[in-house]
């Protein structure tokens, strides 16, 4: 942790949280305290297995959730606050809500903003102009006025992208952005967000189970398995480190595939393991080279 | 024999043509995020509980036929919806199986009791009163809507409206992706109430002219038609409300022409539109391809 005095875009101090239980007396805590700070502009991963706590993680930083025990600062208010402001902006991890509806991607993209317009009021023109910014910035003018219900998958993700930058947040967070994405939509996803921040200057904070994302697309990582272990990406992600923090749940990590322990943790060593391999694995591809 | 010309000589239908007018425009905009949100059912438990509510509301003595006492059974009615959507809701917020349970529920007591609690109503009627008939709640009548009835309802659809308008983004947000619209600052468990708060006073305005039974399908019928014809917002919304026009409208037409029922004359209508919408759709699909 940096000690310095800038601002930080999350503070969080011994921060605990407990889902109420219903019928079982002994209810496991999500999160034991946890803390961390992420500076402005910074890049922070959080890898962990399902059920580790990133979900809950997430919902407090959003302020979706209150904490049991400690505190979360968010742009230097609470995260309630700095929501309702405008200054965090959110990647879903369910992609594809409402395909249905007969809505186009300007139109999608515009929501964020939108809802922060009161009823009578149009949207300014600088807020339409951040919209189709958001647009370009992504990748995806041109497909503006197409309904949302013929986009692909990836086109779709970054459409939800655009709508998370458009109302020009300080802070981007990601839920599982490449959860059933294959090994080249996840490298563009990486390459995609990494521009992101490069241009806009944002603090981009990453939940995710696959190495791989985490690993392209921030500065430090943070191991999350109720308690919170940091290394430096990639080169800290040592296999004795993934092994600790998997440990038995080295089949959820691998989003149901059969794997044993022995078979990921030799991954990790072996150089010869390169993006291309295209076993959807999350643990190691960068391991060696990324440094 | 009633024909439309009688609509025009006599005033008895017009209080009926105003209910069906604006109840066409807000079931018309609802119908959109009912379909798009799969909440038929949640409509149909909506629409089922009214009934429990007639039959309390003729037990206390409130379908007399004079227009307080038609306001009141209107209240205990709307209180009997907008409760059961609410409970509907709260449920829903638990698990996915448990709300279709309590739908069902919900649907077959008030049902039940409300049956029961109608024919109770015919019995102890004083000389003079009419409760309503069974039939006539299920199927709807254009004949048992009164000044009063179109009254009332045009100003709670007014409200619909109104309410639609001044919540149109964050709905259109919450209803579209709700797995986002959280951390955007819209207020998720406000925008689910409202939309089952407006759609239980919509259902509500409905029921005397389409039914109990029916009412479920102006809130399906007029999006699914829509969907079928645009894929704009915009298209979309005028083409409900313009389905639904053309079915409470075409229905009324039909069922004093043909003197059937108001309700399933106008389902009929709206699934015959249904039918022409989705031929044109699909060769519509076919030319452009």
């Amino acid at each position: 942790m940096g000690g310095s005095s800038e601002t930080r875009a999350i503070e969080c101090r011994g921060v605990g949280f407990t889902y109420p239980s219903v019928g079982s007396p002994s209810a496991e805590a999500a999160l034991v305290g946890v803390t961390f700070d992420v500076r402005e502009g910074e890049r922070l991963g959080v890898l962990g297995p399902n059920g580790g706590g990133k979900s809950t993680l997430l919902k407090l930083i959003l302020g979706e959730l209150e904490p049991d025990a400690g505190t979360v600062r968010v742009c230097g208010t609470t995260p309630a606050r700095a929501r309702r402001e405008g200054l965090v902006g959110y990647l879903p991890q369910r992609i594809g809500a409402g395909r249905a509806w007969p809505i186009s991607v300007r139109q999608a993209v515009a929501m964020g903003v939108e809802v922060r317009v009161a009823p009578w009021k149009r949207s300014t023109a600088r807020q339409r102009a951040a919209v189709d910014r958001a647009l370009e910035l992504v990748g995806i003018a041109d497909l503006a006025s197409r309904p949302v219900g013929r986009l692909s998958g990836g086109q779709l993700q970054r459409a939800m992208i655009a709508r998370a930058i458009a109302i020009e947040p300080k802070l981007l967070v990601l839920d599982e952005p490449t959860v059933g994405v294959d090994v080249t939509g996840q490298r563009r996803f990486s390459e995609l967000i990494t521009r992101l921040h490069a241009e806009l200057g944002l603090t981009v904070v990453t939940v995710s189970h696959e190495l791989t994302t985490i690993a392209a697309s921030s500065d430090r990582v943070a191991c999350l398995r109720q308690s919170l272990h940091f290394h430096d990406a990639p080169k800290g992600l040592t296999p004795e480190v993934l092994a600790e923090v998997f440990r038995h749940d080295v089949e959820a990590v691998l989003g149901g595939e059969v794997h044993v322990d022995a078979h990921a943790a030799a991954d990790f060593d072996d150089p010869t393991h390169t993006r291309g391999h295209t076993h959807g694995h999350s643990c190691g591809h960068d391991h060696g080279g990324g440094a | 024999m009633n024909t439309v010309r009688d609509l025009f000589q006599s005033g008895l239908y017009w209080p009926g043509v105003v209910v069906a007018v604006v109840v066409a425009v807000g079931a018309g905009l609802l119908s959109v995020p009912v379909v798009l949100r799969r909440l038929a059912f949640i409509g149909q438990g909506v629409s089922h509980a009214a009934f429990g509510g007639v039959g309390l509301a003729a037990v206390l003595g409130l379908a007399a036929g004079s227009a307080a006492s038609d306001a009141g059974m209107l209240g205990v009615v709307a209180a009997f919806c907008i409760a059961s959507a609410l409970g509907i809701s709260w449920l829903s917020d638990r698990s996915r199986v448990q709300t279709d349970t309590a739908i069902g529920i919900v649907l077959a007591v008030s049902m039940g009791v409300g049956f029961l609690l109608l024919r109770h109503a015919a019995e102890i009627a004083p000389p003079g009163a009419r409760p309503p008939g069974v039939e006539s709640v299920l199927f709807g009548s254009l004949l048992t809507v009164r000044w009063i009835d179109a009254i009332l309802g045009g100003a709670a659809m007014a409200g619909v409206v109104v309410a639609l308008w001044w919540l149109r983004r964050p709905m259109l947000f919450w209803a579209f992706d709700d797995s986002a619209s959280g951390a955007f600052g819209v207020r998720d468990g406000v925008m689910k109430t409202m939309l089952l708060v407006l759609l239980a006073v919509t259902v509500i305005v409905t029921m005397k002219l389409a039914g109990i039974v029916l009412t479920t399908a102006l809130l399906v019928l007029p999006g699914a038609i829509a969907l079928r014809v645009s894929d704009r917002l915009g298209p979309v919304l005028w083409a409900s409300v313009g389905a639904a026009l053309l079915g409470v409208l075409g229905g009324i037409v039909v069922s004093l022409e043909l003197d059937w029922q108001t309700g399933p004359a106008i389902v009929l209508v709206l699934a015959a539109l249904y039918g022409v919408a989705w031929a044109g759709g699909a060769a519509l699909r076919r030319a452009g391809s």
